[in-house]
């Protein structure tokens, strides 16, 4: 069954710390994601899976069977790299059957698994062209069928929709998972997108510097973040620092820095510490009338409109002197202009309580 | 797991790769660097004699007045006889019969006595005989210094009478070694500067027609700018002292007799084989400049001159610092073509009393005359030591340096960016080849086709031919089998300071000048005493073409994105598979190229043979060695022929990767 452990894994470049201390456990026929902004180790981590790179100490193991001592070629891994990496020499046949060769398979099993795996990408028609002669989808797909083919069981995407436009990389997600799905492959996905994390994954893993910040189903990734970063990571967010003052049944109250009172979810953490709190962009509500109820209800005026398609992002100064950020689908930005009076709702129930980061807000943020 | 996977798995294991690539790194210090190198730890261990043999005031010529009794003869003896001088000795005698005198000075050569001029007279009465060795004598000259006899015997019909003999030492010049170093490492050193200084004024018109421009018969131009790199620089150095300069004894049809200075004429000649390396080394790096940065500046207002002065030259100096020192570690090492020239302007002279005498062609006459170890170890020593030292330096300064381009001279740069000017300067660049370059090269056909025919000892000159190819190829395959995974280790070593000290270490024998490599190498396995010829010249054409097969590949392997290798890795190849399928069908023109490289600069090399064996036989030192006896037409005969031969390989290189372009 190909399912991988890896334990105590670190991987250094001199000083620069890549991976730092990972433990996980990928289950069989899981789909697996790993998302992390650019520079989080994600890349070095699946090199290391494959075998294209030296571990510093910790060990990884493959259906129970340590491979760190096994050189790439045995660890029945397939990679996929961001440029696809097609033979440019090869045609889209020589590609798809390099691995069934480079193994020594006889002819005809070669014929067979080359030709089964084209058709599913279908990509058969086209054997004879050389990848250049592809467009990028296609490429995509030659460099998928010559992955599966290669009787690898496990199979290692790194941002393969990358470079995709955004169409095709909408398609071609899905297919991803269903062609992985049906030849029983576990699969590792690494992504610093994370509208393609939610859709595509079984389990994500968020990394951050090395380490992995949580790991969770899509749905809890996204409404249970472990701390402010994945929360505004994973869809933008809001935050204000504040002293926790009170927790009452299923709500918390949060005295701000800037001096104002918010209404939370309820948390357990001890009243008296310092926290942040914070709410996606998308529930921040906004309107040109006051809102109903009385509590978190602030005002300011718009500053600035980013026109984003399908959303609009409004960039508003409350009178507290704090820039917040507020998304609105396309109908109900063009009722707003830049220097409008607004008002603003956080729904209690919405807003997320984390202790302060060690750092401070800002450091925590920070993407890189 | 049966047998042969495992045997198929062990020899792909990471250790046996890791002792493959120690074993060639090992190689390559241990058979290139530390050999050519070596010469410097003279230094250290022979310090005393560098004191003795070089540093030191030659002593004194001491004359002595000697008196026979028989027949009354006297004359006076020298104990030291400096050979580029014209060297008499007068006896006077007095008989009244017949007698005969002869005089005879023999070198001692591993305790055997050799002959080094003798003549005998028969005089009658009262009077005086003067022997003369002439220093500018074709047959009456010294070829060899050391220590010796002079002898004088007199006889008459009945028999001996008497013999005089006392040691005797032919030593070159009264200047101390130390003053000949010196003075042959200056002239190198200048005619070394002017010809990169010429070469780049002249090369950069040229590198920016062929890169920027398109003109009918550029694929020919393109071809002939190469065509002095095919042709040996023995070859060449005949060719072209054959057609600029005063040649006694020899005037072919056409000759421009121009030149008696061999200050010029080493210039003119190493000007033909160094400026395709100038225009090559700019053109490259100019393709690579994105034109959309010239264009951006024409349309900002800029006149074309003003363009290339503030846009493209400043991005240009990577490609600069390759040209400048691959012209000027030609020109410092060039041996064959220049002793050739230099014997073509003093014919009938010993080598040691040529008026000029550069780096290279010092230690080629005392490596021919024997018996200079210690000022041939100094010699090369000096010269690798600064010419290590002028890399750095070149580096730095180009690098490092501002040169003043910033400011803008709208006026007299588009005056000359117009009209006349930017023709001229295409016609001169054009002119400045085919007169300086191609004519030359080729000229030594107007001398077969026009000369008086003489015998050619063709069987000498196909043993020399064999040995040549018998070399060449011998180096190409070890070239290849060391050179290639090394140029991957630079490439892809895990190990990044390794891999940059051994692409430093690996431009060594590039630059430093062969016939200095020739001597280091022949200390470092002389010390070992191996004592056969053929594996000394082997090792020394080994050491300075493997730069070249190194070169070559690595350059191809950074252009070949490893995700293919590491990708093909995960699709299950093992590593010897990768390389067959995925490495080499990318790089197998860089291959071929490094190969055909090593190949021809094996044939052609003249000043590394002669340095490591005196008595080497390859096809440039018998071509030197017949210009040197006076023997041109044989001479050409044979240059022709290596000409044809080199001229098929280059073609070859060149249909190979152009269809590598192509492809």
């Amino acid at each position: 069954m190909p399912e991988i452990r890896i334990t105590n894994l670190k991987k250094a470049f001199g000083d620069l710390v890549a991976i730092d201390d990972l433990t996980i456990d990928v289950k069989d026929g899981e789909y697996l994601t790993i998302l992390g902004p650019t520079g989080a180790g994600k890349t070095t981590l699946l090199r290391l899976i494959a075998g294209l790179t030296e571990q510093t100490s910790g060990s990884i193991f493959i259906d129970g069977e340590c491979v760190d001592d096994l050189p790439p070629e045995r660890r029945k891994v397939a990679f996929l790299s961001q440029s696809y990496s097609l033979f440019p020499h090869m045609d889209v046949w020589e590609n798809t059957t390099f691995g069934p060769i480079a193994r020594g398979w006889d002819p005809e099993q070669v014929e067979i698994v080359g030709r089964e795996m084209l058709e599913m990408v279908h990509l058969y028609e086209r054997k004879d062209a050389l990848p250049r002669e592809l467009s990028g989808g296609m490429q995509q797909r030659n460099a998928l069928a010559r992955a599966l083919s290669a009787d690898a069981k496990i199979l290692l995407l790194d941002e393969p929709l990358r470079a995709l436009d955004a169409r095709l990389r909408l398609d071609l997600r899905h297919e991803l998972k269903k062609l992985s799905k049906d030849m029983g492959m576990t699969a590792i996905h690494v992504t610093h997108d994370q509208e393609e994390a939610l859709t595509i994954s079984d389990r994500i893993l968020v990394l951050r510097d090395g380490r992995i910040i949580q790991s969770g189903t899509p749905k809890e990734i996204f409404n249970e973040p472990s701390g402010p970063f994945i929360h505004h990571f994973v869809g933008e967010a809001n935050f204000v620092s504040g002293v926790l003052k009170a927790v009452e049944g299923d709500r918390a109250v949060i005295t701000g820095d800037d001096g104002q009172d918010y209404h939370t979810q309820a948390t357990g953490i001890k009243p008296g510490s310092r926290v942040v709190t914070g709410i996606k962009t998308e529930f921040t509500l906004m309107t040109k009338d006051r809102w109903g109820v009385d509590i978190n209800n602030f005002t300011g005026q718009i500053e600035r409109i980013l026109f984003l398609g399908r959303f609009s992002d409004f960039e508003v100064k409350l009178d507290s002197g704090q820039m917040i950020h507020a998304r609105l689908p396309g109908y109900q930005a063009t009722k707003f202009r830049a220097g409008d009076r607004v008002n603003i709702h956080y729904s209690p129930e919405r807003m997320l309580v984390f202790p302060e980061p060690d750092g401070g807000l800002k450091k925590e943020l920070e993407m890189v | 797991m049966n047998l042969r996977e495992k045997i198929s798995n062990f020899i792909a294991g990471k250790k046996v790769i890791k002792g493959w690539y120690a074993l060639v790194i090992i190689f390559f210090i241990m058979l290139v660097i530390v050999p050519t190198l070596f010469v410097l730890t003279y230094a250290f261990t022979g310090w005393d004699e560098i004191q003795d043999s070089v540093m030191t005031d030659p002593p004194e010529i001491q004359f002595t007045r000697v008196q026979l009794p028989a027949n009354n003869i006297t004359f006076i003896s020298q104990d030291i006889i400096d050979v580029t001088q014209t060297y008499s000795i007068q006896v006077a005698y007095e008989t009244e019969v017949e007698m005969h005198l002869n005089y005879t000075i023999t070198l001692l050569n591993d305790g055997e006595r050799e002959i080094e001029f003798q003549e005998e007279v028969m005089v009658n009465g009262t009077g005086s005989y003067t022997f003369i060795a002439r220093a500018n004598d074709t047959y009456n000259y010294f070829h060899h210094v050391g220590d010796g006899f002079h002898t004088l015997t007199v006889s008459n019909g009945s028999g001996l009478i008497e013999t005089w003999e006392e040691p005797v030492t032919l030593r070159s010049g009264s200047d101390r070694p130390w003053d000949l170093v010196k003075n042959a490492l200056k002239v190198s050193f200048i005619i070394a500067t002017i010809v990169t200084i010429i070469d780049f004024t002249a090369g950069l018109p040229m590198a920016w027609l062929m890169v920027r421009k398109d003109f009918r018969g550029k694929k020919y131009i393109d071809t002939l700018i190469d065509m002095p790199l095919a042709i040996p620089t023995a070859a060449l150095g005949f060719s072209t002292a054959m057609f600029w300069a005063v040649t006694p004894g020899l005037d072919p049809y056409g000759s421009l007799s121009l030149t008696s200075s061999p200050f010029v004429l080493i210039i003119l000649l190493h000007i033909v084989f160094s400026y395709p390396y100038m225009v090559r080394s700019l053109s490259a790096i100019l393709q690579e400049i994105d034109i959309n940065y010239e264009i951006a500046a024409s349309t900002l207002g800029a006149p074309p001159l003003t363009v290339a002065r503030t846009i493209t030259l400043p991005l240009f100096r990577a490609g600069l610092v390759t040209g400048i020192i691959l012209c000027f570690a030609r020109s410092l090492s060039e041996t064959g073509g220049t002793m050739a020239a230099l014997a073509m302007m003093s014919p009938s002279m010993g080598e040691l009393a040529y008026p000029m005498k550069t780096g290279p062609t010092l230690i080629g006459a005392w490596k021919h005359a024997g018996g200079f170890e210690p000022q041939l170890a100094f010699t090369a020593m000096i010269l690798v030591i600064i010419t290590l030292i002028l890399l750095v330096i070149i580096k730095i300064v180009i690098m490092k340096f501002k040169l003043p381009l910033r400011k803008v001279m709208p006026g007299p740069e588009r005056l000359l960016s117009k009209g006349v000017f930017p023709k001229m300067k295409d016609a001169l660049s054009f002119l400045f080849m085919f007169v300086i370059l191609i004519i030359p090269s080729f000229f030594i056909f107007s001398f077969v086709f026009t000369g008086e025919p003489s015998p050619v000892d063709w069987d000498g000159f196909w043993s020399a031919m064999s040995f040549s190819f018998f070399v060449a190829a011998v180096i190409t395959i070890i070239n290849l089998i060391f050179g290639v995974p090394l140029a991957i280790y630079i490439v892809r070593g895990t190990n990044k300071m390794i891999s940059n000290i051994l692409d430093v270490l690996v431009n060594v024998p590039l630059i430093v000048p062969t016939s200095a490599l020739g001597i280091s190498l022949g200390m470092f396995w002389g010390s070992m005493d191996l004592g056969m010829t053929t594996l000394l010249v082997i090792s020394a054409h080994l050491a300075f073409t493997f730069p070249l097969v190194v070169r070559n590949v690595a350059g191809a392997m950074e252009e070949l994105d490893p995700t293919y290798e590491e990708t093909a890795r995960t699709l299950g190849a093992k590593p010897m598979f990768v390389f067959r399928k995925i490495v080499f069908p990318s790089i197998k023109f860089s291959v071929l190229a490094g190969a055909i490289m090593a190949f021809t600069r094996s044939l052609g090399e003249t000043g590394a043979t002669l340095a490591v064996v005196k008595d080497a036989n390859t096809v440039p030192v018998y071509i030197v060695g017949l210009v040197k006896a006076g023997d041109y037409y044989p001479a050409a005969l044979a240059c022709i022929a290596l000409i044809f031969i080199s001229f098929i390989t280059m073609m070859l290189m060149r249909y190979m990767t152009r269809k590598a372009g192509d492809g």
